[in-house]
């Protein structure tokens, strides 16, 4: 096992031992399980950043390419964001019991799939590449902040619901739900920037700056999703639960956007994370 | 007239549309797309009895192009147009208040209260702003005091994101429409060394927009030369031509060597080179003595033939009557690889495989000739090989509506990220005196991004300025 591997797993154990740790904290309301639990999550940093560091010098790019790569990267993202997110505010660490499984889930998917050495091609040999995957990650790590903020919502919402307790370090209900609106937000234009990014890249490099191309439609899909969620808010005046349901429904139809689509689609994009083609039809 | 103002002005009808665009184009990407007589389409529709007339009906398998989605995308941009233009008449009516709210006097406040608190008769006026700022700045809220009056006026230009945006996602749909009318794509084969005019003559195959004239356009493209292996560094760039384009008078314009990501713009145009093939260039004499001294075979590589190539499209010599005097048709053998394929390179010892027949059908020559070699035809003549290259294969784009679809994306862009950081917010308060006593005169417009509410502004501010406890002073 080589040093990157390992590491990887060594990050893997800190996340899944922390999603443990909340759940018992979050459960058992143990407000100081639910500390530690974040200190562990926010410690599985540390080699997570080692292992793309070392592979990131062995190959000579970054997590752009392959599962592996993409959902590393997605993962890394997330975790940066969620602990950013719970230094800047402590009273956020708990919604670390929703966004933990969903970073525990990705990196295992990751450490079970082909971690095989993906060359950057001619064709991918692009800055676009550098800042469309950027903006793809971040837009996702916000999206699954808003995901986390949501359920807790959710759970807390209802009157004399054992969570009210449970999740009592968090703010106040209309500012967990603000948090998670500008969460949407900032996925709204990252995801936003994302799209026009790739459709710069894609007139440079195959002369058409949109194909209808199957990640094509579904980024756009993905977009028009948040685009319904932001007018709900603000011009239909949704609030609450429902508005919160929404969220939690949209962000696993992004994720599957970023890595279930080249995988199951035949599409252009399928190199660059190693899908099959034309299993549809 | 008023009617469907308000209707395409709707919320509701703004969020159906975006649902069934989205929905639209989920479906799409479950059903195979191409023409209906594509294979795949075919197949799909065959195996899937109702459900595939269904789909097929609708024109689901050119998801992009049918009337319903087409249809549905129109009346959204109508849709997105009024919205505009209802958020711009807001954005106008908001900045008016800010530019005004950042003159505003004592005076002006006094007349336009949106909120009175009453002052504690031990505060000064000035311990009364003083004690206002620290509570406003401590929830969030910057504030500036000039000529008695507190203020935290957002920029004129912060209400502005919204429309914009909304703006811009018109202008982005217009140029993309306008893109589909006055765009042409297509493919050309050039052999290294050679122009050809940019006319659709010189196209393989040519799409063209309806409105897109090939009247004005007077140049002509170039391959200049060709690198089959081209390396950069570490990165291996495959095929790579040098492609020029030339103007009306054969001046170079633009020239550039075209490989991924590595394009060449001329204008409105752009050349991309996908592909490459080879080039088997013959010499014929006939046996009536008519003599072709150079002819250039296409020969475009594929796994599937024998040999490793096929003839791009064959050659075909008329008369001025239009009858058919010769067909030629040429490919090269590759050299073949260990695993059964064929190496995609001018064999170590190029030759061609010539197929040559009159306009009758008579085989006149089917051989293989070596570069520099010649061959006698039957009943008479020759047939010479002079040399095996490269062409390039280029993928041309002339759309001039690209560079508005960039800026309406970028416009776009930052209309959104105005409009979510960007605060806009008025609030300006003064102390007034009147028949009621001292009180702090507030306005307040808490439109976007403020970290706060009326009603905990209202609640500390009547904290603050309240009577004081007891021991406590000013």
């Amino acid at each position: 096992m080589t040093l990157e591997i390992t590491l990887m797993w060594i990050t893997l154990g800190f996340y899944f031992v922390s999603t443990l740790m909340f759940v018992v904290g979050v459960i058992f309301t143990r407000e100081k399980t639910t500390r530690q639990a974040f200190y562990v999550a926010a410690a599985g940093l540390v080699p997570q950043l080692a292992a793309v560091a070392v592979r990131w010098v062995r190959l000579g790019h970054g997590p752009y390419v392959g599962y592996y790569e993409v959902a590393n990267a997605l993962t890394l993202f997330t975790m940066v964001l969620f602990v950013a997110a719970a230094l800047r505010n402590t009273r956020l660490a708990s919604i670390g019991v929703a966004v933990m499984p969903v970073s525990v889930l990705l990196l295992g998917g990751a450490m079970l799939s082909d971690k095989a050495d993906i060359p950057i091609t001619a064709s991918l040999a692009s800055y676009w590449l550098v800042i469309h995957v950027i903006f793809a990650n971040m837009a996702f790590a916000a999206f699954v902040a808003s995901f986390g903020l949501s359920i807790a919502y959710v759970l807390r919402n209802k009157q004399g619901s054992v969570w009210v307790d449970r999740l009592k370090a968090l703010p106040d209900q209309l500012r967990v739900e603000d948090l998670s609106v500008r969460f949407v937000l900032a996925g709204f234009l990252l995801w936003g920037m994302m799209i026009v990014s790739g459709a710069i890249w894609a007139e440079e490099s195959w002369g058409r700056y949109w194909s209808w191309d199957p990640i094509e439609t579904w980024s756009l899909i993905v977009w028009l999703i948040y685009a319904v969620f932001l007018h709900l808010r603000y011009t239909m005046r949704w609030k609450g639960t429902r508005l919160a349901w929404f969220s939690i429904v949209s962000m696993p139809i992004a994720l599957f956007c970023l890595i279930g689509i080249p995988t199951v689609y035949n599409t252009i994009h399928a190199g660059y994370i190693g899908g099959m083609e034309g299993q549809l039809w | 007239m008023k009617f469907l103002r308000r209707t395409l002005g709707s919320p509701v009808l703004a969020l159906v549309l975006i649902i069934l665009v989205g929905a639209w184009s989920m479906l799409a990407t479950i059903v195979p797309q191409g023409h209906a007589d594509a294979p795949e389409v075919e197949s799909w529709v065959a195996a899937n009895g109702v459900l595939g007339s269904i789909t097929s009906a609708v024109g689901l398998h050119e998801a992009f192009g049918a009337p319903p989605f087409i249809a549905v995308s129109i009346v959204l941009m109508l849709s997105t147009a009024v919205c505009s233009w209802d958020r711009t008449r807001v954005a106008v009516k908001r900045g008016r208040a800010l530019r005004a709210g950042a003159r505003i006097t004592p005076e002006d406040l006094a007349r336009t209260t949106d909120l009175a608190v009453p002052i504690d008769p031990a505060l000064s006026d000035a311990d009364a702003l003083a004690r206002t700022t620290s509570r406003l700045e401590a929830i969030g809220i910057k504030v500036r005091t000039e000529g008695g009056v507190i203020r935290a006026v957002s920029p004129w230009w912060s209400v502005w994101g919204s429309p914009v945006f909304h703006w811009a996602l018109v202008l982005l749909a217009l140029a993309a429409f306008s893109g589909v009318l006055f765009r042409a794509e297509g493919n050309m084969v050039i052999p290294v060394g050679e122009s050809k005019p940019d006319v659709p003559e010189s196209y393989l195959v040519v799409e063209t927009g309806r409105l897109h004239s090939w009247d004005g356009v007077e140049r002509s493209i170039r391959v200049e030369d060709f690198d089959p292996a081209m390396k950069k560094g570490d990165l291996e760039l495959g095929a790579v031509p040098t492609v020029s384009v030339l103007d009306g008078d054969g001046e170079v314009i633009a020239t550039e060597d075209v490989y991924p990501n590595n394009k060449l713009h001329a204008g409105s145009l752009s050349i991309n080179a996908p592909t490459c093939g080879l080039t088997a260039t013959i010499a014929l004499e006939t046996a009536g003595g008519d003599s072709l001294p150079q002819v250039v075979q296409l020969v475009a590589f594929s796994q599937e033939a024998s040999g490793g190539t096929e003839p791009l499209q064959p050659l075909v010599a008329s008369n001025n009557a239009g009858q058919v005097l010769l067909r030629l048709m040429a490919t090269v053998p590759l050299d073949p690889r260990g695993d059964g394929t064929y190496g995609e390179w001018i064999p170590k010892d190029p030759a061609a495989h010539i197929v040559l027949e009159d306009g009758a059908g008579t085989i006149l020559f089917d051989g293989i000739v070596r570069t520099g070699e010649s061959a006698p035809l039957n009943g008479g003549g020759s047939v010479e090989l002079l040399d095996v290259g490269w062409y390039a294969h280029l993928a041309l784009v002339d759309d001039p509506s690209i560079p508005v679809v960039y800026a309406a994306m970028v416009l776009a862009l930052l209309g959104l990220t105005m409009s979510l950081a960007s605060r806009q917010q008025l609030i300006a308060a003064a102390v007034k005196t009147d028949d009621d006593g001292r009180s702090l005169a507030v306005m307040m417009r808490l439109w976007r991004n403020v970290p706060t509410d009326r009603a905990e502004i209202e609640q500390v501010l009547t904290e603050a300025l309240g009577r004081l406890p007891e021991g406590e002073n000013a």
